[in-house]
């Protein structure tokens, strides 16, 4: 995905991003975050034919594994509900993240999100009834 | 490794009562990292609280089923949902588990099983209630009278509900029945991949069964009393009723932005539920066909729609025949107008790849819009490469044979360009409409953008960018434009395109080895040596391509060796003009190796003595030239490799011609004399001036011995190739160190 990610920046011209962004206060926009979707054979390093849906937010990047029968759509819009979330209560981007400390915080996020790792169509008011619930 | 009684503690801690949720899920997380784990002793058996259930699959679904864990907790989950939920008991948890174990070992359900989740699927489809839930107190009882009655749900526009609840549905609270409505859907083509057809299947088989079942089923759907339909033809009912929803339901406006996304998604996964329903029952056919027409009209103008376009083509290619429809239309804006306008889009680009890769036989017929779209579809690749390189890899070799493969291989060399001209292209229609008035044919362009609306360069750049297949049209005349293009050479998404060409052109060489014919492959290096004039200006670039096209070069020629002689002439005016060993040093190279190699009698019986006496004054002035000694003017420096292979290829022509060989003897002894002057030495490496004459002399002592010299050089052809005749740059040494050491036998060595 790094590389990927790199490509795409790269080749829409912009300057690559500093190394440690400040974290801004308002909540990151996700609207011209960098993202795409690319294939990987059988066999490295899935045993099947995988589809990667990825996101890039900032120095982070989040990668959605999906197989070949999966609906991408649904997979993008995914990624771009998990992402703010993780980023805000595991505070990914600010200093001395201790995310190793909290692993069943992001455990709980996928669980209602991407429960069992299939993929909701959640509206927008769903959605909040789960955020809600958490 | 954990301690066993470090995971025994862990499994009691998980399923203990009073466990807060956060310490349960820590328990399951680093139970299913462990996995797979031999002192499991967790079992779904007892379990009653949903939530568990569905923590504790989690671990058993993770332990590579070697006890059959898949199964046991596929059983257990029909089981609770077949009996009715305790209060405070939420199906909606284990819907997602199931979705899991279908997945995992679509054997574990019986078929009365799926039957009974089918039913249940069926009612949560279509029967969830359509007024909004309350919400709920943490007491977890319902509050006082004095809350206000839930009014309906409502659509994403805000209109009130009138007909069924659906994942499209709006409300402020939602009942768990509104929950299972979207677990139910957000499974069901998983559900229907595996279980629709006939008999069990796993989710990525293809049902071409369901034509069997037409007659029956034509009959069922028109039942007024769905109930008394079989669970799986029902579940299909209701499932294709809620697509229709859902599409209906995608055509408002939503009032929040976010709606409009998931609307999309809603519309492809219908389309493909539905596309997969009809493959499964073709009496669905004639009611999705005219549906699905509709839906089309209403979204093919709107770029915003575009990704839905995949799957309704993917409909038609499948159904339509059935369905005796004309859908001609579709295919041909889905190729024609999509690449074109929205190449830009790469999730768009990701997936119009993919289909065309999934219906790659779409493209072996010639008359096909689809085949006749290939300049189309490299737009793509050209805008996006990165993600979409390794899909044209697979794709390549669908879109070439002998009747694509020239226009194929200019495309390929010019792909650069095209991501150049797409770039102007999306430049000049963000313009506002007062700078976009044409451009004064008199005056010449001064930047790109102007190029692009000027009358003269208008048709080099409407060339470039056509959707059409146009095999009579002459690249030739993209030559002032690829000058023109040079300012945006540098433009990083060109150079990431101009990355791509050289892997696609060895596949392209590997691809047309397997069925030129000699004209085609004659045609093909008259074109290889003219191009390598007309390249994009971009430096690694061009060094790349002239590496891939020389040793493809090679290729072609040991394919149809005839083509030294076919292609005398063009042959004779390349290795024959001076510039060409300096800026196309690869080519040049082979080009000469094969002239040595294949310029003989053996491989063509019209090779004539006057024709290798052409070829060997022609390179014998290429290698004067470039070993002059010009005492005043500064030595320019050639490849070393260049200057051994014209004295190989000269040595090896006199071979086959003796007349030549004094000739070729004394010019290969004045080898000494060049690589001792000082103006030489100061150009060239020590190395290389000593591999030089160590060459050089090589040569001269094998032309001491004719008739070996012929036998080397030139072996009859059919003979199993020996190791004389296999590498360029190997066998030809080893060949001359062994005669050299015959005739100047070192002490000790032993001939054998």
């Amino acid at each position: 995905v790094a590389s990927q990610c790199r490509l795409l920046q790269s080749s829409s011209g912009r300057p690559s991003a500093p190394q440690l962004p400040q974290l801004p206060d308002e909540p990151i926009s996700l609207q011209d975050a960098p993202a795409g979707l690319f294939q990987l054979p059988p066999g490295d390093p899935f045993p099947e034919r995988v589809t990667v849906a990825w996101l890039s937010v900032l120095a982070l990047a989040f990668a959605l594994v999906c197989d070949p029968q999966e609906n991408l759509s649904l997979a993008e819009i995914t990624l771009r509900r998990l992402a703010p979330r993780l980023l805000a209560s595991l505070r990914l981007l600010g200093p001395g993240a201790d995310v190793l400390l909290r692993p069943e915080t992001a455990d709980i996020l996928l669980d209602r999100l991407l429960p069992h790792g299939q993929m909701l169509f959640l509206n927008e008011r769903f959605l909040q009834a789960v955020d809600r619930e958490m | 490794r954990l301690d066993g009684k470090f995971v025994e503690l862990l499994q009691t801690v998980l399923c203990s009562p009073k466990c807060p949720e956060q310490i349960q899920v820590l328990c399951a997380a680093i139970l299913r990292e462990m996995s797979p784990c031999n002192d499991l002793i967790l079992s779904c058996d007892e379990i009653q609280d949903t939530k568990l259930l569905s923590l504790v699959s989690s671990v058993l679904l993770a332990q590579e089923n070697k006890k059959a864990e898949v199964s046991a907790v596929g059983q257990r989950i029909v089981k609770v949902l077949e009996r009715r939920l305790p209060e405070g008991q939420s199906a909606r948890y284990l819907l997602p588990v199931l979705s899991n174990v279908i997945s995992l070992s679509p054997e574990s359900l019986t078929e009365e099983q799926t039957n009974v989740v089918s039913k249940k699927m069926a009612d949560w489809l279509r029967y969830a209630s359509i007024q909004q839930g309350v919400a709920q107190p943490s007491g977890g009882f319902f509050s006082s009278p004095r809350t206000r009655q839930p009014g309906p749900v409502t659509e994403v526009d805000g209109a009130i509900a009138t007909d069924f609840f659906t994942v499209l549905s709006v409300g402020q609270y939602y009942t768990q029945d509104q929950w299972l409505n979207v677990q139910a859907f957000s499974m069901l083509r998983n559900w229907l991949l595996c279980y629709g057809g006939k008999g069990l299947k796993t989710p990525n088989s293809d049902d071409k069964s369901g034509m069997d079942r037409s007659v029956m089923s034509m009959v069922s759907t028109t039942s007024t009393s769905s109930r008394l339909l079989p669970p799986k033809d029902r579940l299909r009912e209701k499932a294709f009723e809620y697509c229709q929803r859902l599409i209906e339901q995608s055509n408002r406006r939503p009032l929040k932005k976010d709606d409009g996304d998931l609307q999309k998604a809603c519309l492809i996964e219908a389309v493909t539920i539905m596309d997969i329903i009809c493959k499964q029952d073709s009496s669905y056919v004639y009611r999705a066909v005219s549906f699905l027409k509709i839906l089309h009209g209403r979204i093919c103008g709107d770029a915003t729609y575009a990704r839905a376009l995949v799957p309704i083509a993917q409909f038609f290619l499948n159904h339509s025949k059935m369905a005796s429809v004309d859908s001609d239309a579709i295919y041909k804006h889905l190729f024609t107008d999509i690449p074109a306008q929205l190449f830009h889009n790469p999730s768009l680009a990701f997936e119009f790849v993919q289909f065309c890769k999934d219906n790659s036989q779409l493209f072996t017929e010639t008359s096909s819009i689809f085949r006749q779209s290939f300049p189309n579809l490299f737009k793509f690749l050209a805008w996006n490469s990165p993600p979409l390189i390794s899909e044209f890899v697979d794709l390549l070799p669908f879109l070439l044979d002998a009747g694509t493969a020239i226009e194929i291989f200019h495309l390929l060399l010019d792909l650069p360009c095209l991501t150049a001209a797409l770039d102007i292209q999306l430049r000049s229609t963000a313009l506002p409409t007062s700078e976009k008035a044409a451009s004064d044919p008199a005056v010449k362009p001064a930047t790109c953008l102007e190029a692009f609306r000027h009358p003269l360069c208008k048709t080099m750049f409407q060339y470039l960018l056509r959707t059409k297949s146009a095999p009579e049209d002459a690249p030739e005349r993209l030559i002032p434009l690829r000058q023109l293009l040079g300012s945006v050479a540098s433009n990083p998404r060109v150079m990431q395109c101009a990355e791509t060409v050289p892997v696609l052109l060895e596949l392209f060489f590997r691809v047309v080895a397997e069925f030129a014919d000699g004209p085609l492959i004659n045609q093909l290096v008259v074109l290889l040596l003219q191009r390598s004039d007309q390249l994009y200006e971009i430096p690694a670039f061009k060094d790349d391509v002239y590496r891939v096209l020389s040793s493809q070069l090679v290729m072609l020629c040991k394919l149809h060796p005839a083509l030294i002689v076919e292609l005398s002439k063009e042959i004779l005016e390349f290795s024959g003009t001076v510039s060409n060993i300096q800026n196309k040093e690869a080519i040049f190279t082979h080009m000469v190796w094969a002239i040595g190699e294949y310029m003989s009698v053996s491989y063509d019986k019209r090779c004539t003595v006057e024709q290798i006496n052409r070829f060997f004054e022609t390179l014998e002035a290429m290698l004067f030239e470039i070993t002059q000694l010009r005492p005043l003017a500064s030595t320019p420096s050639y490849a070393p490799r260049a200057i051994s292979v014209l004295m190989a290829t000269l040595t090896k022509l006199a071979a086959r011609s003796q007349d030549l060989i004094p000739r070729v003897s004394m010019f290969l002894s004045k080898m000494r004399t060049f690589v001792q002057s000082p103006a030489v030495t100061s150009v060239y490496c020590e190395e290389d001036l000593e591999e030089i004459l160590i060459r050089a002399t090589e040569l001269m002592n094998l032309l001491k011995m004719p008739s070996v010299a012929q036998f080397v050089f030139t072996p009859p052809v059919g003979v199993a190739s020996t190791r004389f005749q296999r590498e360029v740059n190997d066998s030809l040494p080893f060949a001359l160190r062994i005669v050299t050491r015959l005739l100047e036998p070192a002490p000790g060595f032993i001939p054998g």
